[in-house]
């Protein structure tokens, strides 16, 4: 036995030496007063059959699943407040051949959703991962809008990310997203859940394409979002995760812990996870699980040292709050977990800013930079040259990575958003709307082309020819660079319906402003741990780790490959938490 | 537009009150969020305070203008958003107050209360995350010995501008009452403990 744990020890080990990471770091964020595995801890200060570590999407599908098929859950949660980073989010799920699409008279097929998959997946993907994701995700959305009275509505006239010019794309119906949820249903949670600043509070997505979308946030409708406000009804991801928070933790009761984390997933001698070790109130806090732990604690945006082992980028910002740390990899590895990757270059990354003085949760808000792709507005990088097309991530996410070998950087990690006096006077930035003042700590402003070169460091003559060039071409309504205004998707999101290319105008009209961008993520990371089709995480040695299982973000990318698509990330949690959910309770409780 | 107005006893004459109200410097670190002030001469002043708006906390600068003084009654200002659109005002409002019924006699104050008040204290403070001072004043009121009391209020009024005004106006106004009480009683605890 104990030549076994020491070949298990050392693959943990190892493993951790491939991060590369700062093992002080780790160590002072999981280890604590570890136990050795195999051994007891001196008592159970709570137990239940399946303990879910983190309340996202992931972790809540779990345990309500599991609930319902007989086991007792619990949910343990990092963060002050429940709800993940799926709280924090759009909200959107998408699943192809859905109910509500139908319903709506719209015609797909899962035939037409593995075409579209299996391009995403770009052959990155585990195909029995993929194709059970697929013949899984309605069954699952269905289930908990019949049994947890989640209202899934179909957002109407938002476009797959590449639709038209992809096989199997659609042009409207495979995101979800719900129903107005009264955030007064939650009663003692309702202070306790998060709410989002990257989205429009109170809106709904056909209240935002009926307003004319986020280039006519000017014109929206603020009596109507007042009141909502006023009266706590929720959409987008804060609307989302009401649902399944009062479905868990009101509805059957399921018991949260709050400001809870998990510091050590806790084995018996075989190898086993019975439990977890965490924190609670400053103190040790064992809590036994009879039957699994399921590991949903999303990525690692906020541990530097494992995005920048594993993204490919000096740099890194996360766009939600802070509690992404990947605990679930270091506990995972700790006892022999396999980690699995997939190329980071086209998943979810954006650029984005930091307005000063602005927090969430007691850090920087980081706001993806959606500005570049409207009318009279681009990106440069730091020569003043254009490099993508702003409005369409897709395009761009593998150029911020892109390497300039002979100057052994990347040209495109820092970069800079540029806009001209007609996109002020039209435009918001962030939450200044056009006639409010912009912090001068953010923006950098000139009365010329050539001074604005200066302030961004950029060559005058570089910077000019590029706003020279993009005007010619947006004059007529085409970028012959990098066609913005192809995507019907970016349309939607950004586009300005009064001009005949709704992304393009001309950068003509002094003042000219300039905005630092920096590369930011929304929590979907390129590794992960491995797991089986049973979202049971897999051992270094090729077996499941018996009462493990990892779902959402914490999960590897095995069904989704190598690309990305919005909404992908919430149909992976809300499908691979059920199927987590229903094994467990179907597992034998482990006796003490 | 979001307000506020409260009003708190406090065992202190009007005239001691005065004294502490009329100096900002002596309270500001009172007010919820407060990061930095700076007078720029005798009636004016840039206020910076973080506050949270929705989901977000902001940092929002103010210039904040005296428009009365009014010894020892009250003092009026006006406020303008410098980084943010909105405008507002607010006063401190002084006056003398009888002890009341539920103020402890003189030469009682360091008497321990009685387990009920505790109860109802503690429910406060759950229930309303209020002052211990506030608690108190709700159940059994501290009593200074000999004390004359004042009545202190104060009021504010936000009224956020633009296009957003209304989304503003919704996530200010639950925050505007406790921004109110807070700094009332925070006033009020400070000069009672001076006074003991």
């Amino acid at each position: 036995m104990t030549a076994w744990w020491e070949r298990l020890t050392r693959a943990a080990q190892a493993a951790r030496a491939a991060l590369q990471s700062d093992a002080a770091e780790i160590e002072e964020e999981t280890q604590g007063e570890a136990l050795p595995p195999g051994s007891e801890p001196p008592r159970w200060d709570a137990e239940a059959d399946l303990v879910a570590v983190g309340s996202g999407l992931g972790g809540l599908c779990a345990a309500i699943a599991g609930h319902d098929a007989g086991a007792a859950c619990m949910v343990l949660e990092k963060a002050g407040k429940l709800g993940g980073l799926s709280g924090f989010g759009g909200g959107e799920v998408f699943v192809p051949a859905n109910d509500c699409l139908h319903a709506l008279g719209i015609e797909d097929s899962l035939e037409a959703a593995r075409r579209y998959a299996e391009f995403l997946a770009a052959g990155f993907q585990s195909q029995p991962h993929l194709e059970k994701w697929l013949d899984t995700m309605n069954e699952a959305v269905r289930y908990f809008g019949e049994k947890a009275d989640v209202r899934w509505k179909a957002c109407e006239g938002l476009p797959d990310y590449y639709y038209p010019h992809v096989p199997g794309t659609l042009a409207s119906g495979r995101y979800l997203s719900v129903d107005i949820f009264d955030g007064k249903t939650l009663g003692p949670w309702q202070q306790k859940t998060w709410l989002t600043p990257i989205m429009p509070m109170g809106a709904l997505h056909e209240d935002m394409y009926r307003w004319g979308g986020l280039a006519k946030v000017r014109e929206w409708d603020y009596e109507l979002l007042g009141q909502r406000i006023a009266d706590d009804l929720r959409t987008f991801g804060p609307g989302m995760m009401g649902y399944f928070v009062k479905a868990a933790v009101l509805d059957r009761g399921i018991p949260a812990y709050t400001e809870t984390p998990a510091r050590q997933l806790l084995t018996n001698a075989a190898g086993r996870v019975i439990g977890v070790r965490a924190e609670h109130e400053g103190q040790p806090f064992f809590v036994r699980a009879r039957r699994g732990v399921v590991l949903a604690l999303g990525g690692y945006d906020h541990n530097e040292q494992l995005a920048r082992s594993f993204e490919d980028m000096r740099e890194w910002h996360g766009v939600f709050p802070g509690h992404l740390h990947g605990d679930h990899l270091v506990m995972g590895m700790e006892i022999g977990a396999a980690i699995a990757s997939v190329p980071p270059t086209n998943l979810a990354l954006f650029y984005g800013y930091q307005i000063p003085g602005e927090e969430v949760d007691g850090m920087p808000l980081w706001r993806s930079c959606w500005e570049g792709g409207v009318p009279h507005a681009i990106w440069v990088n730091s020569q003043g040259e254009r490099f993508c097309d702003e409005s369409f991530y897709k395009d761009f996410q593998p150029r911020i990575r892109a390497w300039d070998g002979a100057r052994q950087l990347q040209p495109n990690a820092e970069v800079f958003l540029i806009f001209d006096g007609t996109y002020r006077e039209r435009y918001p930035l962030g939450s200044f709307m056009p006639g409010q003042p912009l912090p001068e700590d953010l923006v950098m402003i000139a009365d010329t082309v050539g001074e604005l070169a200066d302030c961004i460091g950029a060559p005058r003559e570089n910077l000019e020819r590029t706003l020279a060039r993009f005007n010619t071409g947006a004059l007529r309504g085409e970028d012959p660079d990098f066609g913005r205004g192809q995507w019907p998707w970016a349309v939607r999101m950004v586009g300005d319906m009064d001009y005949p290319n709704p992304l393009l105008g001309p950068l003509a009209k002094p003042p000219y402003h300039a905005v630092r961008l920096r590369p930011t993520s929304v929590g979907v990371n390129s590794t992960g741990l491995k797991w089986n089709l049973d979202a049971q995480v897999m051992h270094v040695r090729g077996h499941p780790i018996e009462g493990l299982y990892a779902v959402g973000n914490s999960a590897a990318l095995l069904d989704l490959g190598g690309g990305y698509q919005s909404g992908t990330s919430n149909c992976r949690a809300i499908t691979w938490g059920y199927v987590a959910g229903r094994h467990i309770a179907a597992q034998p409780p482990r006796e003490s | 537009m979001a307000e506020a107005e409260y009003v708190t006893r406090v065992a202190a004459p009007v005239a001691r009150v005065w004294e502490f109200v009329h100096e900002m410097d002596n309270w500001a670190a009172f007010l919820r969020g407060y990061q930095s002030h700076e007078k720029q001469g005798e009636r004016d002043s840039i206020w910076v305070l973080k506050g949270d708006v929705g989901a977000v906390t902001r940092t929002v600068k103010f210039h904040v203008h005296i428009d009365e003084w009014d010894a020892p009654a009250q003092v009026r200002f006006t406020l303008r958003g410098l980084n943010e659109e909105m405008n507002g005002g607010g006063s401190f409002l002084l006056q003398p107050a009888a002890a009341t019924a539920s103020a402890q006699p003189p030469g009682s104050a360091a008497r321990r209360p009685g387990w009920f008040a505790r109860l109802v204290r503690w429910a406060y403070r759950r229930i309303f995350g209020r002052s211990e001072r506030a608690a108190s004043a709700a159940g059994a009121a501290d009593g200074v010995a000999g004390a004359e009391y004042s009545q202190l209020g104060f009021q504010l009024r936000i009224a956020p501008g633009g296009p957003m005004g209304p989304l503003v106006d919704a996530m200010l106004t639950p925050l505007m009452l406790p921004v109110a009480e807070e700094l009332a009683e925070k006033i009020a605890a400070r000069l009672e403990e001076r006074a003991r």
